[in-house]
C-alpha cells in the first residue's frame, strides 16, 4: 500500500515534467561521418574537360556499399549527382592509362568526371566543386569536404608515349632507308599486279582501245587517293610513251585537280605533251551511285581495253569491276578496304592488297628515295611479327606463372591509348 | 616560279604535316582548334572546287553532244538530270516539305534521286552472285579452301543447311553454328589484321613519304 501510494505521488511530478521534455528542441541529427582522403585534380593527358577524384578504398565496404560523386559549377550548393556506383568499382586500376602516366591501384577508388556532360563549353580556368558521398543499402552515411578543382589542357599525352618512340623509330629507319638507297640501290620484291601494267596498256595499244583509270570515292586526304595519284603518275607516263588513250573519270573535284596536274607532268616527261588533253581527266557526279553508273555507261558502250580501279572504294567496287569483267578488259584493282577486297580478287585479273598499293608508285617508277620507303615497310611489318610472336610467348608464360604486373606492363608497351 | 611551285607549297606541306601529327600528341585546346580550322579549311576548298567539277562536268557532256560522239543522247540526260534537281531547289529554297507538304524538290528526291540509287544498290545483289559464281570454281588448292569455307558459311544461315550439317555431322557434335564462329573469328580475323597491319605501316610510310617532301608527283616534279 505504501509502495501506491509513493507511485500516486510520482505520477504528478511525472505529468508536470512531461511538458518541460516535450517543449524541449528535437536533438540534432547526427552528421554524417566526414570521407576522409578524398582529392579533386585536373584529370592529367586530356584537353581540359574533365577532372578526377581520388579516394582510399574502405576496407569495411561490403556489398551494399556504393558511392556518389556530386559536381557544382557554383560557389554554394547546385550539386549535380555526376556518377553513382557500387563500391566495387571504378578503383584506380580502371583508369586506361598505361604505368608509365598513372600509379592508381585496387586500394583506392579514381573517378573521372567530364565536365562537358553536366556543363557543356565552359571558360577555362572555371573552378568546379566536387564532393563525394558513402551509402550503405542506399542510405547515405558519410560525405566528404567540399573540394574545389579546376580542369586545364594539357601539354602533353604521357599515355602516347609508347606510340611517340615508335614514331620516332620509324623515322629514324626511314632517314636510314633513304641515306642508304641514295648510296646503293635496293632489292625489291616483284609484285604481279604491277608488272601487268605494261602488259595492260601495251594490249589498249594493239586494241586501239582506251584505258580506264578510276581513282576511287576518296577524297585527297585519303591515304589510298594519294597513293592512286602517284600509280596514275607513272600509268599515264607509260600511256603516253605508248601513244594509247587514258580516261579517268573523277568522284571528287579535288582529287581530279590534282590528277589534272599529274597526268599532264606524265605526259610532259614522257616527252609527249602534244598528246595531253585537258579532258583525259572529268568529274562524273559526288554521289557514289552516280558515279558507279556513269563509269559502267561508260565501260559497257567504250569497251575498254584495261581498267584501273586503284584508290578507296566502297560498294561500287563490285558494280565497276564485274562491268569491266564482262567487257573482257584487263583489270587492275587495288586497295585498302578490307572488305572491298574479296570483290576485286574475284572480279580482276590483278589486285593490290593495301600495302602493295602504297608501294606501287615508287615500285612503278624505280625511284631509289621512294624505293626507300618500301624498305622501311618491311621494316615495319618485321618489328609487328617479332611483337606478335615474342609478345604472345612472354604473355603465354606470364599468364602462366601468375606473374600479373609483369603482363600488365607488357600489355601497356603494345596498347594504343 | 620555282619558289612558288615548289618551295612554298612543299613549306605548307611539311609545316601542316608536322603540326597535324604533333597534334596527336598534345592535347591542349590550341590543338583541338588547329584540327578544327583545318577541317573547316578543308570543306571551304572542297566547296569551290566542286564548281570546279561541275565546268569539267558541263564542258565533257557539252563537247559530247556537239560533236555527236557515240552516245551522246546520254549527256543530254547529264543536264536534263541537273535542271530536274536544282531547278525545284532554287524554287522551293532548298526545302524538301513545307507546311507538312511535299515540295518540288522533295519530290524530286523520292520519285527520282531515292529510286535510282536504290537502283544501282539493287543490281549489286546480282552481281554478287555472278561473282560468287566465279569465285566457287575451283582452280587450286586455294580456291578449294575458299569455296569449303564459303559453302559452310551458306550453309550455316539457312535452316535447311543446318538440317542437313546435323543428320550427318551430328556425330562430331559440333554444330555448324560453332563452325561458322571459328571461321569468322580466327582465319577471318587472322588474315584481316594481317592486311589491316600492312596498311597502317604503309600509310604511316607514305605520310611520312609526302611530310618531308620525298613525294612530290602530287603537285608536278618542277
Amino acid at each position: 500500500m505504501k509502495y501506491n501510494r509513493s507511485i500516486f505521488m510520482l505520477l504528478p511530478l511525472l505529468l508536470a515534467a512531461a511538458p518541460l521534455n516535450a517543449a524541449k528542441p528535437a536533438a540534432p541529427k547526427a552528421p554524417d561521418a566526414p570521407l576522409l582522403g578524398v582529392t579533386a585534380a585536373d584529370m592529367p593527358y586530356d584537353v581540359g574537360n574533365a577532372l578526377l577524384l581520388r579516394w582510399p578504398v574502405n576496407p569495411a565496404d561490403d556489398a551494399d556499399a556504393s558511392y556518389q560523386v556530386f559536381v557544382s559549377s557554383q560557389e554554394n550548393g547546385g550539386w549535380i549527382k555526376a556518377a553513382d556506383f557500387a563500391a566495387s568499382a571504378n578503383k584506380g586500376k580502371d583508369i586506361d592509362l598505361p604505368f608509365w602516366a598513372w600509379n592508381g591501384g585496387a586500394a583506392e577508388h579514381a573517378v573521372k568526371v567530364e565536365l562537358a556532360d553536366f556543363f557543356g563549353e565552359f571558360k577555362p580556368g572555371t573552378v568546379f566543386g566536387l564532393k563525394v558521398a558513402a551509402l550503405r543499402k542506399g542510405k547515405q552515411y558519410a560525405e566528404s569536404e567540399p573540394l574545389k578543382a579546376s580542369p586545364r589542357g594539357n601539354w602533353f599525352r604521357l599515355d602516347r608515349l609508347n606510340n611517340l618512340l615508335l614514331l620516332i623509330v620509324i623515322v629514324v629507319v626511314f632517314f636510314m632507308a633513304v641515306s642508304h638507297a641514295k648510296r646503293k640501290g635496293l632489292f625489291i620484291r616483284r609484285i604481279a599486279g604491277l608488272d601487268a601494267i605494261d602488259e595492260a596498256i601495251g594490249r589498249a595499244t594493239e586494241m586501239g582501245k582506251p584505258i580506264y583509270y578510276c581513282p576511287g570515292i576518296g577524297t585527297m586526304s585519303t591515304i589510298s587517293t594519294i597513293a592512286s595519284t602517284f600509280i596514275l603518275g607513272e600509268v599515264s607516263k607509260k600511256v603516253a610513251q605508248y601513244d594509247s588513250y587514258i580516261k579517268v573519270p573523277h568522284y571528287d573535284p579535288i582529287v581530279m585537280t590534282v590528277c589534272k596536274e599529274v597526268v599532264k607532268q606524265s605526259y610532259l616527261e614522257a616527252g609527249r605533251p602534244d598528246s595531253y588533253r585537258e579532258d583525259l581527266n572529268y568529274f562524273v557526279s559526288a554521289d557514289q551511285f552516280s558515279y558507279a553508273a556513269s563509269v559502267d555507261g561508260m565501260i559497257s558502250r567504250e569497251k575498254p581495253a584495261a581498267c584501273f580501279f586503284m584508290g578507296y572504294f566502297m560498294a561500287e567496287s563490285l558494280l565497276l569491276a564485274e562491268v569491266g569483267a564482262t567487257t573482257g578488259a584487263i583489270q587492275i584493282a587495288g586497295t585498302d578496304i578490307e572488305h572491298q577486297l574479296p570483290f576485286f580478287f574475284t572480279a580482276c585479273d590483278y589486285t593490290l592488297i593495301g600495302e602493295e598499293l602504297y608501294a606501287a608508285g615508287a615500285y612503278l617508277s624505280k625511284e631509289p628515295m621512294l624505293m626507300s620507303a618500301l624498305k622501311v615497310q618491311d621494316f615495319g611489318k618485321l618489328v609487328v611479327m617479332l611483337a606478335v610472336f615474342f609478345g604472345a610467348i612472354v604473355l603465354a608464360a606470364g599468364t602462366w606463372l601468375h606473374w600479373d604486373s609483369f603482363v600488365q606492363v607488357i600489355l601497356n608497351l603494345f596498347k594504343a591509348y | 616560279m620555282k619558289l612558288i611551285k615548289k618551295h612554298i607549297p612543299l613549306a605548307i606541306v611539311v609545316v601542316t604535316g608536322l603540326f597535324t601529327v604533333a597534334s596527336y600528341y598534345i592535347p591542349n585546346k590550341t590543338s583541338v582548334d588547329y584540327l578544327e580550322m583545318i577541317n573547316k579549311w578543308e570543306n571551304i576548298v572542297s566547296a569551290f572546287a566542286f564548281l570546279l567539277g561541275l565546268i569539267s562536268l558541263f564542258y565533257s557532256h557539252f563537247s559530247k553532244i556537239s560533236r555527236r560522239t557515240d552516245g551522246w543522247g546520254y549527256s543530254l540526260f547529264v543536264f536534263i538530270g541537273f535542271a530536274a534537281m536544282v531547278v525545284p531547289a532554287v524554287l522551293m529554297h532548298g526545302k524538301q516539305m513545307e507546311a507538312g507538304q511535299v515540295t518540288s524538290l522533295g519530290w524530286a528526291f523520292r520519285s527520282i534521286y531515292n529510286p535510282l540509287s536504290a537502283t544501282m544498290f539493287a543490281v549489286l545483289a546480282f552481281y554478287i552472285v555472278s561473282t560468287a559464281y566465279r569465285s566457287f570454281r575451283i582452280k587450286s588448292g586455294q580456291a578449294l579452301v575458299l569455296f569449303v569455307a564459303a559453302f559452310i558459311l551458306i550453309l550455316g544461315k539457312v535452316p535447311l543447311g543446318q538440317i542437313v550439317w546435323d543428320k550427318a555431322l551430328g556425330w562430331t557434335h559440333y554444330g555448324v553454328d560453332q563452325v561458322i564462329e571459328w571461321i569468322m573469328s580466327v582465319p577471318a580475323v587472322a588474315g584481316k589484321r594481317g592486311i589491316m597491319i600492312g596498311i597502317s605501316i604503309g600509310t604511316v610510310v607514305t605520310s611520312l613519304k609526302i611530310i618531308f617532301g620525298i613525294e612530290r608527283q602530287y603537285m608536278g616534279k618542277d
